[in-house]
């Protein structure tokens, strides 16, 4: 993993990440600048890209000029921030569901699975013979971190995120059931 | 490992989603404008790992047409809001009933 | 011990690339960083001077009065003492952020310029300079842009009229002089066939311009000097375009609620920049770093028998080095003696000569020399 492939996936990682934050501002000034950041980034994963003259366009023209000008209209007008409920679900919780969507797919489809564990063959796991059918149950005498890792989070991947569930509705359960009665009005809010 | 473009073109769908749900979840038309340039931007990643996928340089030419269009729209869309902010004080898409049947 | 060092020789020799650049960015740093204090004791002076007063003389260094200049240092640290406040009635983020986008972008530009030919080191042929990209001078372009924002969040951040004005005014002047600004260039770019400044150095000291000239930018093209000259006042917010911070109307403009360091964060920038610019103004209108009628491979051969052939390469950078810098110099210069000369423009006045006068000229100018260089071309 040299450094290009390492600072392009860091790039744009951020900037889907940056633009999933801009679009839950309730400023628009700070969205504007958010926005501002994911074209930096995007330039320079364009650069990355060996498209030099896309690069330098991009922060000249988009950011140095489009974004100017939506900059001008919200400071001169004055814009207020939005209030962000429908219905009482707010839009950050609306992309969080959103996202547990996918989580969800990519965790319970066996499709979904394959993809996250592409690549897996790279480390170098043997089968024994005695288990053919378990695709990466290995037991040897050294390495074993290593072989519960590929098991747990390979083959019963979806098992480990449902027992994460589990241990997380627990703990919310006994902190609530453990609750005094008087200390509810003030948790209220 | 995956390659740079095309890791590029997984970047640009996955903010081209992110792009879709602002317009959409979003009801002040700013926001909606941001969003949009959000969606823009994707397709101008798109175009330029394509161009670095298949060695051409016509991915990078429409990524600055697009650019172009973009600086229009976005001139012409903000000079609307401007207008519309002095009629109405207001910018939220559910205030713009107006024309409802 | 040995075992380390030739370690970190090699590691040194196989990662060259990553080394040198990390090593330029490094000097051109240290230079950028050193034109705020100097500049502030020039224009003090300079100013002294041209309204016939003296000028901070007093303030010395070990004992001597050596001209005053330790007033920057007096300045400075006067300044980190003071109080540094953010006051409750701005937008806190941003507050804090305003002043840091032109110094980080003032830096950042600088990376661009070329300080040098290039320099052998160990075998190594080491560019000098610190960015180079295929776009060329379109990144220094892009930084510039980007340093527009400082001004405007700096004015809306202070939750402030006149200085969300002040703010909005100097950066509507600059992206509006930043037209000007690449179209004075472009003719230049055809001239010399490349947008790298490295190029258009060593364009510039290939030929001789009807036998006696040197082949500088400023005699194949004064029009776009003067209009580049023009705009890089207005880009840097100098008088006589410097209405957005003028200290008479406006009260100080956008700066209005900043002080102490964060004020001079701004003045950073805005020094950064002017030295930006200038080095841009002499790389590519009057030969950079190369001395007319004495190009560099020329110091080399005749340094080369006295030295041994890389420290050769050494000094000549060195000299490239000075010799730059003395031509940005005679820019700062400019832009003081500008300042305590001219009126201010008023704000109308600013946009019209910026979009009546400067873009036609600009582009007519383009076009005619365009025209030109095709035409030569041809035959």
């Amino acid at each position: 993993m040299d450094l290009s492939l390492l600072s392009f996936i860091v790039m744009g990682v951020a900037a889907v990440l940056l633009s999933a934050v801009m679009i839950t501002r309730r400023w628009p000034v700070s969205a504007a600048m958010v926005l501002i950041g994911v074209m930096t980034l995007l330039a320079g994963m364009f650069g990355l890209l060996d498209a030099h003259f896309a690069a330098a366009a991009q922060i000249i023209v988009y950011a140095g000029a489009i974004m100017v000008v939506f900059v001008f209209v919200i400071m001169l007008l004055n814009l207020p921030p939005e209030e962000l409920r429908y219905g009482g679900v707010t839009v950050g919780e609306m992309i969080l569901s959103a996202l547990g969507v996918v989580v969800a797919l990519l965790l319970g489809t066996k499709v979904g699975r394959g993809f996250l564990t592409t690549g897996i063959e790279q480390l170098g796991l043997q089968k024994p013979e005695s288990a053919p059918h378990l695709h990466r149950s290995v037991f040897a005498e050294s390495e074993n971190v290593k072989n519960v890792a590929a098991s747990l989070f390979v083959d019963y991947l979806w098992a480990f995120e449902l027992i994460s569930f589990l241990i997380l509705a627990a703990a919310i359960g006994a902190v609530v059931i453990s609750k005094k009665k008087g200390a509810e009005h003030a948790n209220a809010a | 490992m995956l390659m740079l473009p095309e890791l590029g073109l997984y970047f640009s769908f996955l903010m081209f989603l992110v792009g879709l749900a602002g317009v959409m979840f979003r009801k002040n038309i700013l926001f909606m404008m941001l969003s949009v340039e959000i969606l823009l931007n994707a397709a101008n990643l798109a175009f330029v790992s394509a161009s670095r996928l298949t060695n051409t340089i016509d991915g990078q030419v429409v990524m600055f047409f697009v650019m172009a269009v973009a600086a229009c729209e976005a001139a012409v869309g903000l000079a609307m809001i401007i207008s519309l902010y002095r009629t109405k004080a207001s910018i939220e898409a559910d205030d713009l009933k107006a024309l409802r049947g | 011990m040995d075992a380390t060092a030739g370690a970190l020789v090699q590691f040194l020799d196989s990662n060259v690339g990553l080394v040198s650049t990390i090593g330029k960015i490094a000097i051109a740093l240290v230079i950028a960083l050193q034109v705020a204090p100097i500049m502030v004791w020039v224009e003090r002076r300079q100013a002294a001077f041209i309204q016939r007063r003296i000028g901070p003389n007093r303030v010395g260094l070990f004992g001597f009065k050596l001209f005053g200049l330790g007033q920057p240092l007096a300045d400075t640290i006067k300044l980190l003492f003071k109080e540094d406040f953010v006051p409750k009635h701005v937008n806190r983020f941003f507050y804090i952020l305003a002043p840091i986008v032109p110094a980080v972008m003032g830096l950042l530009a600088i990376q661009g310029i070329p300080l040098g030919k290039e320099i052998v080191v160990a075998g190594h042929t080491i560019n000098l300079q610190p960015v180079s990209v295929n776009a060329g001078f379109l990144y220094l372009f892009a930084m510039s842009s980007l340093g527009v924002y400082g001004v405007a969040l700096a004015g809306w951040s202070s939750n402030n009229k006149y200085a969300l004005l002040g703010g909005l005014r100097a950066s509507a002047q600059m992206i509006s002089y930043e037209l000007a600004m690449g179209l004075a260039l472009l003719p230049m770019v055809f001239l010399y066939g490349t947008l790298d400044l490295q190029g258009m150095v060593a364009a510039q000291t290939d030929t001789l311009l009807f036998g006696f000239l040197p082949n500088w930018g400023i005699f194949l093209s004064p029009i776009s000097f003067v209009i580049f000259v023009v705009t890089m006042f207005a880009e840097t917010n100098r008088l006589p375009f410097d209405l957005a911070e003028g200290e008479a109307e406006l009260v100080a403009g956008f700066l209005v609620e900043y002080g102490s360091m964060r004020w001079s964060l701004f003045f950073l920038g805005e020094y950064a920049m002017m030295f930006t610019l200038s080095a841009l103004t002499t790389c590519v209108f009057l030969g950079g770093y190369e001395i007319p009628y004495l190009p560099q491979s020329q110091i080399i051969a005749m340094l080369t028998p006295i030295v041994s052939a890389e420290p050769a390469t050494w000094i000549t950078a060195l000299i490239g080095l000075g010799v730059l810098i003395a031509k940005v110099a005679i820019f700062m210069f400019l832009f003081v003696q500008v300042r305590f000369t001219l009126p201010r423009f008023r704000y109308d006045q600013l946009m019209r000569v910026g979009w009546v006068y400067m873009l036609p000229v600009a582009l007519v100018n383009l076009v005619v020399l365009a025209l030109i260089v095709g035409i030569l071309r041809l035959t």
